[in-house]
């Protein structure tokens, strides 16, 4: 399902593409845009990654600037952060522009995790449970010649086999020589987040990890499969939908909207903060492209 | 209470047809073709009027003794004629054409001074000889985008054939062709309408004050009647242009040696051939991009008081990228109509409508070939009697019956791909709709039209309804300004027939009109209007993905009420009249998608829409210039149209969509000799509302916007002057020249202003770059066309 939902948007924005005599301008120059209170934004989360397990768990807080601003968003350098599953809690130190990390945290599948941020008096709160992921059945890459909907090269693929009877909800993630790549595409919505809604218990064969990241002969590709949470799957969609907006509305773009946050103002609730705190299960491989 | 209803019009029925009359009735009919004419004044001593049919039929009650008749119809000459009258008679009128007259029509209702004089407001009618006179707006004259140069109507963009009429949603008009409904007029995804001049009669547009005997819509009513053709000699018509090429043949059936035949046919039909034209890549050489379609009307006179009508409509859009991607949608309709003069007070109409609209997609990516198809079905019968009780008083009472099936998605693999099929469960629907109408002559100044429309919508099984937690399939969480989908417990079995959910509504509906002298008048109306069908689409133009869901368990009907106020004055004996209408309407349960929504493919789309209400309120100036070398008009309106839905804009107020500030639109038609006309359209809108981000931040590798308001933005001002010429043949000489050009001084309107991240495109992909940009999409610069046609 989730293959025919991809493909048909791609294609529909394709469609919409080629039949407007349309005319794109920058009108960077001409737009002043309103400017709001800057919002605190959390970046990151806790993930669990048997393959390469992390030195440290860290999340980064910044807050929002003007949209047509070139300059970086601020860090939040002043806050104090921690993690709690109930029992333990854990201090996110500050190691400097905006990380915060901690290096005892150990993140457990089916754990609820609770982030607690404090600034400038107010307190925001937010949880996620951590989703047990199943791992790669097989780990391969394919070549494709380019159409005029995707470009040419080697692309990561992969098997797997979605668990039985329980919800399932995946984020992929592709990695060029150790460093994340991705695309602001229209197809992200679709392709880079799954459910299991029309797939589950089945085996899921020759599926893309990204499928607008192709990767040459010699470098070294990483794919993630992430377990993740419905809210975060759902936040993920509204997020990839937004970025991939063309401006068109053939392919049926909702109308913009703050994409909402599972971090709340305990003190404020209207001055809300964006970003998610998501807590992951994470299947990795890796491999060097050869011809 | 419907006792009471019933007593009181037997009264008034019975008090105003208690004189001793006698009743003249008949046809009023073109004379060089036999088309029947529709809003024909009859003006009996200059005193008593009535209007015909829209079969052309008039009946009116007179004293005893002689009377001078006067039949006039604008762009006709007219016939005055005296008549005595001592028993009931059957008149029939033929007017001729005023062909070389400077008296040039362009735009008003039916008639002469009909505007002062009619108890109708918010109506406006345009006849096709007025529309093939404006600009066309890309080589083609299109009737949607003309009525979209009057008061109060207007479309979001200018690529889109949707239309808003008083801040209504493309989805609240009625778009009627013969009576069938028509739920896509839009083709090319919205560049053109699916309506073919050359086989359309005349369109009436009802903004407001809609009688009772329309429903189903909340904002107006196109009727749209094709023509019949004619009646007394076979002929025809061809139409070469850039885009498009159309044809049309009419004639006679049965006429044998008589001066008409029994009955008359016409067939039209366009093709597009845009694909040939469109500036495509390379890569694009196979790809088929067009529009097709075909009118057909026939009638047929059984004897002379039975008449049988067939007419019929069939329209395709394709779109297809070999071995990649294929697109096909359409309408197809077909009514058949009987009328019959019962007796010279009595008409009675009863039709059988059947209409459709389906679209189908392939995808043909290797591997995963699949074809979804979709559709929305229905059924009219559609009977009503039409009483002329005595001048001035005319009753008509009907119901209409609609079963509607509604064939929301159907997957199934294309060239043995390995797509599973799927199949989302159709839902049904039946709408009963009793009517009564009654126009009432109080005295000479003040007349009435007033009646009520009893709603009755079922939806009916089979279905399988789920049963949500909570009773409901979304709750709105207040603290993370969110609406969560609740899950679903069990699904209840509907069998086939079995009621699931009805809705009983009684719509009242009143116009007065008072008549302050000769020349000016009053008007107020009052409407309300149920609607049971929604359309749920996420984008502001029409386009071929629009999926339309029936009022039910988790969805209910949204309705409206209009008030609204009007003045209207001839000027300079009817070569100039003038009207202002004020309106107030009030929207409850209009839908909206909740933040975040997908509907692609959702088969519970009932989880993905809130609704909510709305207002709408505003200001209409028309001024029309009726004769001379110079005809045309000058229109304003001032407006403002805002929703209110749970968990969008902080619960607040927002502008709509299709709010617009101001509105002008200018036309003239320049008639400089018997071979010259000139015409032009120039018109000015303010910018709609858009929502521009507030703020930035980085997740995930992406820069992503933040948002504070819903439409708190506005695009820039939307304006743009049409200009065409037409060359008209010598005296006996045959073939037409027509010129133009669209968006003269090339205005690159804004169609949206999006905001993304940079890219660099490197090895073909995208790669984001971490900075910000604002981009603005323009539709159409300037577009010279010319078409040639002439007739046979």
């Amino acid at each position: 399902m989730e293959t025919i939902k991809r493909t048909f948007k791609r294609n529909i924005l394709a469609l919409g593409c080629i039949l407007v005599f349309a005319c794109e301008t920058d009108v960077t120059d001409d737009i002043d845009l309103a400017s709001s209170p800057p919002k605190l934004v959390i970046q990151g989360g806790l993930e669990r990654n048997v393959t390469s397990p992390l030195p440290q768990q860290q999340i980064r807080l910044t807050t929002t600037n003007d949209f047509l601003s070139d300059e970086p968003n601020p860090a939040v350098t002043e806050a104090l952060v921690s993690i709690t599953d109930g029992t333990t809690v854990w201090i996110m130190d500050h190691q400097g522009n905006g990380i915060y990390s901690n290096s005892d945290l150990s993140p457990q599948i089916g754990v609820t995790y609770t982030m607690t941020i404090v600034l400038d008096g107010e307190t925001y709160q937010g949880s996620d449970t951590l989703n047990e992921v199943p791992p790669f059945d097989r780990f391969f890459t394919e070549f494709e010649e380019g159409t005029i909907f995707s470009p040419e090269g080697y692309f990561l693929k992969f098997d797997t086999t979605d668990p039985a009877n329980i919800e399932n909800y995946y984020y992929y993630r592709a990695f060029r020589n150790g460093e994340f790549v991705i695309v602001p595409d229209p197809g992200n919505a679709q392709i880079l987040i799954a459910s299991d809604e029309f797939s589950d218990g089945q085996q899921i064969i020759g599926a893309d990890i990204n499928g607008e990241v192709p990767f040459q002969v010699g470098e070294r590709a990483t794919g993630q499969q992430l377990g993740i949470s419905e809210e975060y799957f759902n936040y993920l969609f509204q997020l990839f939908t937004q970025t991939g907006n063309t401006g068109i509305n053939f392919g049926g773009n909702p109308p913009p909207a703050t994409i909402r946050s599972n971090i709340i103002n305990l003190d404020t609730p209207s001055r809300r903060a964006v970003g998610f705190f998501y807590t992951a299960d994470v299947e990795e491989d890796t491999l060097t492209i050869t011809e | 209470m419907k006792r009471t209803v019933f007593s009181i019009l037997f009264c008034i029925i019975h008090s105003v047809s208690a004189q001793r009359e006698y009743t003249i009735s008949g046809y009023v009919k073109e004379l060089s073709s036999g088309e029947a004419l529709f809003g024909v004044n009859v003006l009996i001593d200059g005193t008593l009027g009535t209007t015909t049919n829209e079969y052309g039929f008039y009946s009116i009650s007179l004293s005893r003794g002689p009377h001078t008749v006067v039949v006039s119809y604008l762009g006709f000459q007219t016939i005055s004629e005296e008549i005595t009258l001592d028993s009931d008679r059957r008149v029939n009128f033929d007017l001729r054409e005023e062909s070389n007259a400077l008296d040039e029509v362009v735009v008003t209702s039916s008639s002469k001074g009909n505007d002062v004089r009619s108890v109708e407001m918010s109506v406006a009618t345009l006849k096709t000889g007025i529309i093939k006179k404006l600009p066309p707006a890309i080589g083609e004259v299109d009737v949607l985008k003309s009525i979209q140069l009057l008061p109060g109507v207007s479309s979001v963009s200018e690529g889109s054939s949707g239309f808003n009429v008083r801040g209504g949603s493309r989805d609240q008009n009625l778009v009627l062709l013969d009576e069938a409904t028509i739920f896509n007029a839009s083709h090319l995804l919205g560049f053109f309408s699916v309506f073919n001049a050359d086989a359309v009669k005349d369109i009436k547009l009802y903004k407001g004050g809609i009688p009772a005997t329309f429903g189903g819509r909340l904002s107006s009513v196109l009727d749209i009647k094709q023509k019949e053709g004619n009646l007394k000699e076979f002929g025809g018509e061809l139409g070469i242009g850039l885009i498009s090429s159309r044809a049309l043949i009419e004639g006679p059936i049965t006429k044998g040696d008589q001066d008409e035949g029994r009955g008359s046919y016409l067939l039209a039909g366009r093709r597009s051939y845009i694909d040939l034209f469109a500036p495509l890549l390379e890569d694009l050489e196979d790809t088929q991009l067009y529009f097709y379609d075909i009118n057909l009307k026939v009638n047929y006179n059984l004897n002379e008081n039975n008449r049988l009508f067939l007419s019929g409509y069939f329209g395709q859009d394709k779109f297809a990228v070999e071995n990649i991607f294929g697109n096909t949608y359409g309408n197809s309709s077909a009514t058949l109509r009987w009328t019959s003069v019962l007796s010279d007070k009595l008409f009675l109409q009863a039709s059988g409508i059947f209409s459709d609209y389906n679209y189908e997609v392939d995808v043909l990516t290797s591997g995963t070939e699949f074809r979804w198809e979709s559709s929305i079905v229905n059924y009219n019968f559609k009977p009503r009697l039409s009483w002329f009780i005595s001048s001035g008083n005319t009753l008509k009472t009907g119901v209409d019956f609609t079963y509607y099936e509604f064939n929301p998605g159907e997957i199934s693999p294309l060239n043995n791909s390995n797509t599973t099929p799927q199949e989302f469960q159709e839902k049904f629907a039946l709408e009963t709709a009793p009517y009564i109408d009654f126009e009432q002559k109080i005295s000479e100044k003040l007349s009435l039209q007033y009646g009520l429309r009893l709603s009755f919508f079922q939806r009916i099984g089979e279905e399988l309804i789920p049963v949500y937690e909570n009773g409901e399939p979304l709750t709105y969480n207040p603290t993370l300004d969110l609406f969560e989908e609740n899950a679903v417990l069990s699904e209840t079995p509907f069998g086939s027939g079995d009621v699931i959910e009805s809705f009983t509504n009684l719509e009242p509906r009143a116009s007065a009109r008072f008549l302050w002298n000769e020349t000016s008048s009053l008007k107020a109306s009052y409407n309300r209007n149920y609607q049971y069908l929604h359309l749920i689409s996420n984008s502001a133009s029409a386009t071929p993905l629009d999926i339309w869901a029936p009022s039910g368990p988790f969805l209910e009907p949204q309705f409206s009420d209009q008030y609204a106020l009007g003045y209207f004055k001839t000027l300079k004996d009817n070569a100039f009249d003038f009207s202002v209408e004020a309106y107030y309407k009030d929207f409850r349960d209009v839908t909206d998608f909740v933040d975040g929504a997908d509907l692609l493919f959702k088969e519970a789309i009932e989880t993905q829409v809130v609704q909510g209400d709305g207002r709408a309120y505003g200001m209409e100036f028309q001024l029309n210039k009726n004769s001379g070398k110079l005809t045309g008009w000058l229109s304003y309106t001032l407006s403002r149209t805002e929703r209110q839905i749970l968990g969008i804009n902080n619960n607040e107020y927002y502008p709509a969509n299709n709010d617009q500030t101001h509105e002008v639109s200018l036309v003239g038609i320049y008639k400089l000799n018997d071979r010259w006309e000139f015409g032009a359209n120039f018109v000015y809108g303010s910018g709609r509302p858009v929502t521009f981000p507030t703020g930035k931040f980085e997740q995930e590798g992406l820069i992503v916007a933040d948002f504070d308001n819903r439409n708190g933005n506005r695009l820039p001002a939307f304006h743009r002057l049409d200009l065409s010429a037409t060359l008209n043949p010598k005296k006996g000489g045959n073939g037409t020249w027509i010129f133009s050009i669209a968006n003269a001084y090339n205005r690159q309107n804004a169609a949206t202003i999006f905001f993304r991240e940079r890219t660099q495109e490197i090895n073909d992909v995208d790669i984001p770059l971490g900075t910000t940009e604002a981009s603005k999409f323009s539709f159409l610069g300037i577009v010279p066309s010319v078409t040639y046609q002439f007739k046979f």
